[in-house]
């Protein structure tokens, strides 16, 4: 089954048996998780030597370590002796990681360093230490964020990322000094929904929040209406699949934390923020939008929650978040942020937790057979492609539209179907030209 | 809801970051130490965190939140999984955590609950939580108590969706007229993941 016969993205007819079948997601293990860059960690989460933080690869366990030489390590976190987990514990300190089940060592590299007895091994022919260290992913990051993946083929994640690393900018590049994740470990908890529905809303769905979150929105922006979402001075863009909806409130997100202090420290930066990024971007930093980078990690303008939907099984996904704030925020500002993000986007959040009922509902239906045969209805464009040339990516005008969700499903299909990464598409890069010019 | 009713939240009752944290500090330095109080006490306590528990069950949110000092600290932390060598507090007040409020918060949690326009509560969901293993002693404050207690929250919504909680709660309460008012509440949850989508409820 060829999965592009199941997204018709010109229309936006999605088959919805690609949120419920097993055979369907054990493929897009194999297709995507175990192909494509995917985001482990930030660079704040593991900055000194011998740190390190546990995260998954699809639904591969992996350690995410700093070696004594400040390189950061990706590698699986399974004893390839009998299989074990070599690490249980989410963050901490370590020399090596040591298996439970018969005392294998490996070291901050993944390289199998010792075991008890060695000299059983030594006495084996063609046992050779080097043969059994954890396996290893490739490693690169862009501003502080930390991407993996498992497959040697792949182009390089700046032309993973490509020119939405320029948008990126507008929540990793606002001051001087780069970013942090507030400390503490990530937020997680459990959605019985495919992974692909937080996903795609991330990517495009500005839509939902009208009439989702009109409960949650109210104690802090005032009975309907509080939610404003216009196509006037909004957009859509999408590059290779990632996609991030946005309009141009500098602080519309932001403002649905109700905590007024953010809002006056916000004000203070815009100047300077408009003089470091220009006005078009410094306007992105905290508007009412969202943003997915594909396939499986989201993130929050305004509230600066930044997430991985992890897939666990076509109808499980957990959730893992952190908040991201400019490193030179002062204190105070950041422990605003760290309880804004809390109290709006997290499980105890008053808008996420209007959206798990919705997802999870949203997969469970396709549970009746006739149901999972009824199309999904991805076909709101009521504004045409943009064409300006000074913004990068495929831009529609209009944050209300479907566009950036069809291109998500496009991308899907894509690479579901891709034998080789030759088959693969990738948009031409003005910021790769421009570095080149240089 | 008159106490919590079409507010400016911005004027309600708050902490200064420093009293939040000198708020989560006593909070973690509650041992039991103090003076068990006697058992006259330690009924009129049970009784009424019998009566909170019900206050939540039943929705009567306003009622709850008439129980709550305007200086509480209300806390969730976080809890990661960290070997035993691991010298970092496992718990921090400068972490993310579940919940991290003052009164003004609960407020806005409130007049969500309350806008009728919350749809996944409606149908409502249905609660029973269960408070037990209570123990009080006497603090260096006349008339304020610290209590240990543990619960389980379950949760049933719409057919098939449950969801059951149990942890530790300890608390400061304050003798107020004839009962008492929460002015400190610690909830740890044992999950390192918390394993449902959303905490809809309070603890």
């Amino acid at each position: 089954m060829q999965m592009q016969d199941l997204v018709e993205a010109a229309t936006g007819r999605v088959d919805r048996r690609i949120f419920w079948d097993q055979a369907i997601y054990e493929q897009e293990q194999k297709q995507i998780f175990a192909r494509v860059w995917l985001f482990v960690a930030h660079e704040s989460q593991i900055a000194a030597p011998g740190a390190f933080v546990t995260t998954y690869m699809g639904e591969d366990s992996v350690i995410v370590a700093r070696g004594d030489d400040a390189s950061i390590n990706v590698f699986l976190n399974s004893c390839p002796h009998r299989g074990n987990r070599v690490c249980f514990a989410d963050s901490g300190q370590a020399r090596s990681f040591t298996c439970n089940y018969h005392g294998w060592a490996f070291g901050l590299e993944g390289d199998l360093k010792k075991m008890p007895k060695m000299g059983l091994y030594k006495a084996t022919p063609g046992f050779r230490m080097e043969d059994w260290g954890l396996k290893r992913a490739r490693v690169a990051a862009y501003k502080g964020l930390v991407f993996a993946t498992f497959d040697e083929n792949v182009p390089g994640l700046e032309t993973w990322l490509g020119d939405f690393r320029w948008y990126l900018d507008a929540v990793l590049d606002v001051e001087e000094g780069g970013t942090e994740f507030l400390a503490g470990g990530a937020t997680r908890s459990v959605m019985n929904c495919n992974w692909k529905f937080p996903a795609d809303n991330f990517a495009g769905d500005i839509y939902h929040a009208l009439w989702t979150h009109l409960g949650g929105a109210e104690p802090t922006l005032g009975r309907h209406g509080g939610v404003i979402v216009e196509n006037e001075g909004s957009y859509q863009v999408s590059v290779n699949g990632h996609g991030w909806e946005f309009n141009d409130s500098y602080y519309g997100n932001a403002a649905t934390m109700g905590d007024k202090e953010i809002l006056r420290y916000m004000k203070s930066r815009r100047d300077a923020i408009t003089a470091r990024l220009g006005a078009f971007r410094a306007n992105m930093w905290g508007s009412v939008a969202s943003a997915t980078v594909f396939p499986n990690f989201s993130f929050l303008p305004g509230y600066f929650t930044f997430r991985v939907f992890q897939p666990k099984g076509p109808l499980k996904t957990e959730i893992h978040a952190w908040t991201l704030v400019p490193k030179n925020m002062p204190d105070d500002i950041k422990d605003r942020f760290r309880r804004g993000s809390m109290r709006t986007f997290s499980p105890s959040g008053i808008l996420e937790m209007d959206d798990g009922e919705n997802w999870e509902h949203s997969t469970r239906a396709n549970a009746g057979y006739v149901t999972r045969h009824q199309s999904l209805c991805y076909a709101m464009a009521p504004e045409g492609q943009l064409h300006d040339d000074s913004l990068p990516g495929i831009v529609h005008s209009g944050q209300l539209s479907d566009a950036n969700q069809r291109a998500f499903y496009q991308r899907w299909a894509e690479l579901m179907d891709a034998p080789d990464w030759d088959s693969v598409n990738f948009a031409p890069s003005k910021m790769a030209e421009q570095e080149a010019a240089e | 809801m008159s106490a919590v009713a079409k507010a400016d939240y911005s004027t309600y009752p708050t902490l200064s970051l420093q009293q939040a944290q000198r708020a989560a500090e006593q909070l973690l330095a509650l041992n039991g130490d103090g003076a068990p109080v006697d058992d006259a006490l330690l009924t009129k306590i049970t009784r009424f965190y019998n009566r909170e528990a019900r206050l939540l069950d039943e929705e009567r949110f306003s009622d709850w939140y008439n129980l709550l000092a305007d200086d509480i600290f209300y806390w969730a932390p976080l809890q990661e999984n960290r070997f035993r060598r691991d010298r970092r507090a496992t718990i921090d007040p400068r972490h993310m955590a579940f919940f991290d409020e003052r009164k003004a918060d609960i407020a806005v949690r409130i007049g969500r609950l309350t806008s009728n326009l919350v749809w996944t509560e409606d149908p409502p969901t249905r609660h029973v939580y269960v408070i037990s293993n209570i123990e009080a002693f006497a603090t260096p404050v006349a008339g304020e108590y610290e209590t240990h207690s543990t619960f389980i929250q379950y949760r049933n919504r719409s057919e098939h969706d449950e969801t059951t909680l149990a942890g530790r709660r300890r608390d400061i309460l304050r003798a107020v007229g004839d009962g008492f008012q929460i002015v400190r509440r610690l909830i740890l949850l044992p999950q390192s993941i918390l394993l449902t989508k959303n905490l809809t409820n309070f603890f």
